[in-house]
């Protein structure tokens, strides 16, 4: 029994290996495009998934709202617009930031130099209030309501951006939509590649083919190695385009990190993992549908 | 007819009433009824187009019927499911004029390819291969291509391969077309050797000399229909022969 499986796997496996190298530009190409699909398919998912976190991030952060003070504003004052601002029903918290402790947070973002804080001279920071939202509806109106205050200063009022986070939904909308696309097609295109790859082994056995029919061969002991050929071509194709976003994630995000400062790109390695084992699945899925589209119509005499 | 029923006495292969038109609208077989008894020796006459070589895939299931039915050792054909068919064809040797044998592989390759393929027992593979090689008169040209052996050479190792399954069934279609007389009378000498162990043969030929001294049953067709089928009978009918 086991000798009969050794002998099945064996001729599988021996002829799906001459079959990839007897058509060699065919099986190499139907490699490529299945590589370049994963690709795609690792990066797009990646991408996304950081966009994803920014988009997080930022939300978090935009439910606070910095109301930046004129310098000359007494410390009375300010306490008196503090309480007004607690008292709005729409307002959950109010944190007033003085002069020294804004001056200590901008000391202390990752991305600026000793050199840059030392170069300003005179705390040029204003003190602010920095008001969190129940909701971030809300804020706009808040904005809108507190730039008439005498106390607040002019340039600038607040730190209100609205348009920040509906551009990066836009673009992770834009990003997904655009890279699905490209995928659908690029795998429309490997599994015809691939296919054709089978279809080409089967031409090349004919004869082989002929004579198993005629000997009494089950339809599966014929199909067998175009079915392992597909998987081949598939997972070569998996494995060299995990192994190039397996090792490129973590480069690529500290790059990002040091190009966009102000942006917080994030390395996942648990996302990471998932995607990979998604594009080795993807990887076998095109291998084994192509060939499985190549066998069923030309083995069916 | 259920296959406990069958003994000796049925017959190994049965049409009834069979008919078959191809796609394109050939009628190639029209009605054709005939019994194989098992260890029968037949030849199958008749011209060309006649409808000799759509008989044999229909033997082997190559075709379908269109009509009637064809039964091979108590199995009925039509009824056989597509996963069936290897058994069928395991019970059944066959060999062509073209040999069809695999370029690349060697002698003792070609005819152990028939069990590599179909999950026969390997442990016996190589007793198997030389018992056969040798009933063919092949031993020591295991290791030979086949472009490395003459047509009569090929046709046996062709003939060896059929016979790895102890077919109970040889069907030749024209074997000996490719091949000199004396050759021809050498393939011939084996597939009686074969029929005298005990298996039914059934060899289409336009081979007239072999036929006419062999004197064995032959079913003569023409235009799909049996135009004759007769106990050492001749290549051509009997009226035909008188007038010469
Ligand atoms: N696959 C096919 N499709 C359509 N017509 C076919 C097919 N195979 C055979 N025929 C036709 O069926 C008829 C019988 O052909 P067949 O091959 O059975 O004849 P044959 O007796 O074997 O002839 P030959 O002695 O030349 O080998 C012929 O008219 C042939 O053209
Ligand atoms: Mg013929």
């Amino acid at each position: 029994m086991l000798r009969r499986i050794w002998n099945r796997a064996e001729f599988a496996a021996s002829s799906a290996w001459q079959n990839f190298w007897r058509n060699a530009t065919v099986s190499v190409a139907g490699l490529l495009i299945v590589w370049v699909v994963l690709l795609a398919l690792g990066s797009l998912l990646l991408g996304l998934h950081s966009l994803d976190e920014v988009v997080n991030v930022e939300k978090s952060r935009a439910s606070v709202i910095s109301i930046f003070l004129a310098d000359s504003t007494p410390l009375s004052s300010a306490m008196d617009f503090k309480a007004h601002l607690e008292r709005d029903p729409r307002v959950s918290a109010v944190t007033f930031v003085t002069k020294d402790q804004a001056m200590e947070k901008f000391r202390q973002m990752p991305a600026l130099s000793p050199e840059v804080v030392e170069s300003l001279g005179t705390n040029p920071l204003p003190a602010s209030l920095d008001v969190t939202v129940h909701d971030i509806r809300d804020l706009a109106a808040i904005d809108k309501e507190v730039r008439a205050s005498p106390l607040v200063d002019k340039s600038p009022a607040t730190n209100y951006e609205p348009s920040v986070i509906d551009k990066i939904i836009l673009l992770a909308r834009v990003a997904g939509i655009a890279g699905l696309v490209l995928i659908i097609a690029l795998t429309a295109l490997s599994i015809f590649i691939i296919m054709l790859t089978i279809r080409t082994a089967i031409y090349l056995r004919r004869k082989e083919i002929e004579v198993m029919k005629l000997v009494g061969a089950t339809d599966w002991f014929v199909r067998w190695p175009f079915i392992l050929e597909g998987i081949m071509t598939g997972g070569a194709g998996a494995i060299l385009a995990v192994a190039i976003v397996g090792f490129g994630y973590r480069p690529a995000v500290q790059n990002l990190q040091s190009v966009l400062i102000f942006v917080p790109f994030f390395y996942d390695p648990n996302f990471l993992r998932v995607v990979l084992a998604a594009m080795l699945a993807f990887g076998m899925f095109l291998g084994v549908f192509g060939s499985y589209l190549g066998v069923r119509r030309f083995l069916h005499q | 007819m259920v296959s406990t029923m069958v003994s000796d006495a049925t017959p190994l292969i049965t049409f009834q009433n069979v008919s078959k038109t191809y796609p394109n609208g050939t009628e190639a077989l029209r009605e054709v009824s005939l019994d194989v008894p098992r260890q029968d020796f037949v030849f199958l006459v008749g011209p060309s187009g006649a409808g000799k070589s759509t008989l044999v895939r229909l033997l082997i299931r190559e075709e379908r019927a269109t009509t009637g039915k064809i039964f091979v050792d108590g199995q009925e054909l039509g009824r056989l499911k597509r996963r069936q068919l290897p058994h069928l064809r395991r019970k059944i040797g066959i060999v062509f004029q073209d040999f069809k044998l695999l370029p690349n592989l060697t002698v003792f390759q070609n005819v152990g390819f028939a069990v590599r393929v179909t999950d026969g027992e390997l442990r016996h593979l190589k007793p198997k291969v030389e018992e056969v090689l040798s009933i063919v008169g092949l031993d020591g040209k295991e290791k030979k291509f086949p472009d490395e052996l003459s047509g009569g050479e090929q046709q046996r190792v062709a003939i060896a391969r059929a016979l790895v399954h102890d077919p109970k069934i040889f069907l030749a279609d024209e074997p000996t077309g490719n091949l000199d007389p004396a050759t021809s009378w050498e393939i011939l000498q084996l597939l009686l050797q074969i029929n005298a162990r005990g298996t039914t043969v059934l060899m289409a030929t336009h081979n007239r000399e072999i036929v006419d001294v062999m004197r064995r049953r032959v079913i003569a067709i023409e235009s799909g229909r049996i135009a004759r089928d007769e106990d050492a009978g001749g290549y051509h009918a009997q009226a035909n022969l008188e007038s010469r």
